[in-house]
């Protein structure tokens, strides 16, 4: 536990610092120089306070921040991977609708603690599924006039 | 009391439908995540077209109050602000929610909604003429020293490290230069297709707030979902009453903030939940409560966000310049029916103009009244399960940042941002400071650039931004304000050890 | 709950439905969606709800138009979105605003031209006028040109932008005058340039005449000059720049109108070329325009492609000289 976090946070402030120092190089060498005028000043304020973050890190000063435990990551990572499949390729190329059907009924059947044994829990899920979309359809597709991308059936 | 000579048109049957669609509709709009105020209220301007000017106004009037107030209804029961005046509100309101005080966040929400809201409205009804001048009188520079101002607030807001808060508020700063600059329309940082035209404040809001929130849940994982089950404590009304009195100082100070911030043109109606949310922080003798579900919180918030509604309008409706994007829409409201505000509007229509001042003040009233109702059942949004929460914010955050401008890369940057966030978040970074600095990016930068423009052709930079009473004592307060947050992380340092920290963290969590 | 089941699943059948039907004899199927590249509010936007607001009518295009904002860097935002991301289905439309981005795309800096765009109609044309504060001691151009003689570059006034209809005018004001001038472009558009003139941050600014003339009714500022070839019907009292020894034409005169991206199929193109001309002419829409303070100018396809042409010729030499 001790361990772990510290090289965590230097990795993680680490990054924010070269983040920082990238934005800075881009500030301070591309034109037109005046409309990087404002960029320039951030960045350097950015760098600054990201090198200081960085310093605590490395002798190991943080005070604030929990790292991320493994037994976190191994639950984020299923659900994590199926949002990210959602939002960057599925909404676009099934359509948002569809994908969405799809995308709830899988973080339901992961995260849902009933057991996936019985056939009752799959059709409470089926229709949680139905009605959260019948709603997101009336209130976004009815009411607002949204054009959502539509690819496969709606 | 001119306006009270109108009160009774608000009460003509269709005139009052009007008013309940209104704000029924608004607070259901408002509550919607992604759909801004303002974008309420250009969606009902159509609506409008077939009726008569006072009813049209009784209508956007209406709406404008209700869903600035029902943003607080996602912001405290989704962690999904509605738009950047519930901010604040996400901040302690949420943390309530997730304690089952749910109901309770929602009425001390809308009781100081309706408070901040009436007492801005009466600022407008009786102050108009004075703070016509006053909200003129802020030009390039002052607006730019306001900005810093705000900045400055973001090192000790919603963070546990003054640096990092202030490192947070950079990484805002940042990611607000992105695209297009605003004035000399050169391309700037823009790395992917998805930003090409800047980072859009509202798909950004849902992303840094909601999604962090759903990667939580995923977090808990599916076994330890059974042990947990949030009782929502059911709160009388009355009980929210005395309280929201009773916590005077947060209600006070969010009101006046509020109100005078909310004046100031361009500025006032995005930040001035999150400075009454910092002033009554560091007035507060239980100033480590902040954050951790402290009803202050709620109340300076949307006591501040309600009161800024009536002010906001003052320029339109004397100067005929719109203050603020949604004043500019109402503007629109008002000219397809051939009116042209001014300082004349109350002598040549004084029908509509006191029928759309009354509205909003009936408007208040009822949207308190409705949002007490529902909050009990709304409340109940927390005993939904995490795995059917966590997938219900995910498909509203997509639809949401989907549906501001339809826009594919909108929903790319809102999650890119959301779990990066995320990740930023267990380091000890937040959000509200980066998203601080999002929003006042754009604002410092453009009255910099038109300041030294100004002062360039007439006098010097220095003469122009450190001269006159207004640019003094902006300037004496930002330093009063930095002073302020050095001498608390020397003095008083806010955990003495690592525990504190973690114990504070795992109770946000 | 039950009427919105009802309600989602009828509007499911008729969407897939209609999606089988080839050819455009039937288009529009469903509502269409107009860019404005100006925030909500601003007077692109809000006579742009106006000019569509009839367009659900069986004599229209039978399908509502609902307006998108994509605002940013003075319309470059939206147009280079409109230009190489919207999809060229005649469902996505957008307000163009003549000569902004004509002028922006010979700026460069950004991915649109006119050969990225077809025009559809021009709904308006709201020429530029010089204002002043109510409490001004300029009263005419020529006070104003005199004082910028004496102060060469200190005569600061605010406009909406870099390359948009206000700045041309002001760089013809400074060609035609022969002076140097202070132009301070804002980021608020018209409505923030208008409040740094009231507010007496600028000596004096650009502005369109719809919301110039608006601010002269609230007795906010006085209004000394039309950048046009002709007075306009709301101000017949103001002189043009011409009249007041000025050479300047109608080169910043701001046309707004709707076109749709390159490749969207030709008979798309014929259909509304034929039908939205038709639409801005309902009667109904010139009366909120008249009452809003919006000047009409309906011209067709041809008329626009026309106008485009010429005013990208105009502005080619006028910014080669910068």
């Amino acid at each position: 536990m001790t361990d772990l976090p510290r090289s965590q946070h230097i990795i993680a402030s680490g990054l924010v610092a070269a983040v920082g120092v990238a934005v800075a190089y881009i500030s301070y060498t591309q034109k037109p120089a005046d409309a990087f005028l404002f960029p320039r000043l951030i960045s350097t304020v950015f760098v600054v306070l990201a090198l200081w973050t960085f310093g605590k890190a490395v002798l190991g000063r943080t005070k604030v921040g929990n790292g991320l435990s493994r037994e976190a990551m191994i639950n984020i990572l299923p659900g994590f991977i199926v949002a990210l499949i959602y939002v960057f390729w599925a909404a676009k190329a099934l359509g948002f609708y569809t994908a969405s059907t799809i995308a709830f009924f899988i973080l339901l059947t992961l995260y849902d603690p009933a057991p996936h044994s019985e056939l009752r829990t799959w059709i409470k899920r089926a229709i949680i599924t139905a009605g959260f979309l019948v709603v997101m359809y009336g209130l976004f597709a009815l009411l607002l006039n949204v054009f959502t991308p539509k690819e496969i059936l709606f | 009391m001119e306006f009270l000579t109108y009160m009774g048109d608000v009460f003509t049957p269709i005139n009052f439908a009007l008013l309940l669609i209104g704000t029924i509709g608004g607070l259901i709009l408002g509550a919607t995540p992604g759909l801004s105020p303002t974008m309420a209220v250009a969606l009902l301007i159509p609506f409008t077209f077939r009726l008569e000017p006072a009813q049209g106004l009784i209508l956007l009037g209406a709406a404008y109050t209700s869903t600035v107030a029902g943003g607080a209804v996602s912001a405290i029961l989704l962690k999904i602000p509605g738009a950047p005046a519930n901010i604040a509100t996400t901040l302690d309101g949420h943390t309530m929610a997730q304690k089952g005080q749910g109901a309770r966040a929602l009425q001390l929400s809308f009781l100081a909604s309706a408070v901040g809201g009436i007492f801005g409205v009466m600022l407008l009804i009786f102050l108009t003429p004075v703070l016509a001048q006053w909200a003129l009188a802020f030009g390039p520079s002052h607006l730019f020293w306001l900005a810093i101002l705000g900045v400055t607030v973001i090192g000790s807001l919603d963070s546990s490290s003054v640096v990092k808060g202030l490192l947070s508020g950079c990484i805002g700063l940042w990611l607000a230069t992105i695209g297009f600059d605003d004035i000399m329309g050169a391309q700037r940082f823009i790395f992917h297709d998805a930003v090409a035209g800047g980072i859009n404040v509202i798909p950004a809001l849902i992303g840094l707030f909601a999604i962090p929130q759903v990667i939580t849940m995923f977090a808990k994982g599916r076994k330890r979902l059974d042990a947990e089950v949030i009782a929502v404590k059911k709160h009388p009304i009355g009980a929210a009453f005395r309280e929201v009195f009773g916590r005077f100082r947060a209600l006070s100070i969010g009101t006046i903030t509020g109100s005078i911030i909310g004046l100031i043109p361009g500025v006032g109606g995005q930040i001035a939940g999150l400075v009454a949310y910092d002033q009554a922080k560091k007035t507060s003798p239980e100033r480590e409560k902040f954050g951790t579900g402290h009803p202050e919180g709620v109340i300076a918030a949307e006591s501040a966000n309600n009161a800024m509604v009536g002010p906001s309008l003052v320029p339109l409706l004397t100067l005929s310049i719109p203050g603020s994007p949604t004043a500019a829409v109402l503007l629109g409201g008002l000219l397809i029916h051939g009116i042209f505000p001014g300082s004349d509007l109350f002598d040549n229509y004084p029908d509509v103009a006191w029928t759309f001042i009354n509205s909003m003040l009936i408007g208040q009233i009822l949207m308190c009244i409705f949002g007490l109702y529902v909050a009990g059942l709304a409340a109940r949004v927390a005993q939904v399960p995490n795995a059917v929460m966590a997938a219900v914010v995910l498909g509203l955050a997509l639809f949401g940042s989907y549906s501001v401008q339809n826009s594919m890369g909108d929903v790319y940057v809102m999650m890119a941002l959301g779990t990066g966030m995320y990740f930023l978040e267990r380091f000890g970074f937040s959000a509200a400071p980066l998203v601080l600095g999002l929003i006042l990016g754009p604002i410092a930068e453009a009255n910099f650039i038109q300041g030294s423009m100004i002062a360039n052709a007439t006098s010097s930079m220095g003469e122009y931004f450190f001269s006159g009473t207004l640019n003094l004592v902006l300037i004496a307060i930002v330093v009063a304000s930095v002073g302020y947050s050095l001498w608390m992380e020397l003095r008083d340092r806010r955990y003495t050890t690592k525990d504190d920290a973690v114990l504070k963290e795992e109770s946000l969590s | 709950m039950k009427k919105l089941l009802a309600a989602a699943s009828i509007a499911l059948m008729t969407l897939t439905g209609g999606a089988f039907a080839d050819g455009h004899a039937s288009y529009p199927e469903r509502p269409v969606m107009l860019m404005v590249s100006y925030g909500a509010g601003g007077a692109t936007d809000f006579q742009a709800r106006i000019v569509t607001m009839t367009a659900g009518n069986e004599d229209a295009l039978g399908m509502p138009i609902a307006i998108i904002n994509k605002p940013g860097a003075g319309g470059r935002v939206g147009w280079n979105w409109f230009a190489t991301q919207a999809d060229a289905d005649g469902y996505t439309l957008a307000a163009y605003n003549v000569p902004h981005f004509i002028a922006q795309s010979i700026e460069g800096g950004v991915e649109y031209s006119t050969e990225n765009f077809e025009p559809i109609a021009n709904w308006g044309a709201d020429p530029a006028v010089f204002v002043v504060a109510a409490d001004s001691e300029f009263n005419s151009m020529e006070d104003v040109v005199n004082y910028a003689k004496e102060n060469p570059g200190k005569l600061t006034f605010s406009g909406a932008g870099l390359f948009v209809g206000h700045h041309i005018a002001a760089l013809q004001l400074e060609k035609a005058a022969g002076v140097k001038l202070a132009y301070i472009p804002n980021n608020k558009g018209g409505a923030g340039a208008m409040k740094a003139v009231i507010a007496g941050e600028v000596l004096g600014g650009v502005n369109n005449l719809s919301d110039a003339f608006r601010a002269q009714e609230a007795g906010n500022v006085k209004i000394l000059g039309v950048f046009d070839l002709e007075r306009n019907e709301f101000l017949p009292d103001v002189p043009t720049m011409k009249e007041q020894g000025y050479e300047i034409d109608n080169a910043s005169v701001n046309f707004r109108g709707v076109m749709v991206p390159k490749g969207t199929p030709q008979g798309i193109i014929d259909k509304l070329a034929e039908t939205v001309p038709a639409m801005f002419e309902n009667e109904r829409v010139a009366k909120r325009m008249k009452a809003g303070g919006s000047p009409m100018h309906i011209m067709t396809r041809d008329e626009v492609l026309e106008m485009w042409k010429a005013r990208e010729e105009t502005l080619k030499e006028l910014l080669a000289g910068l």
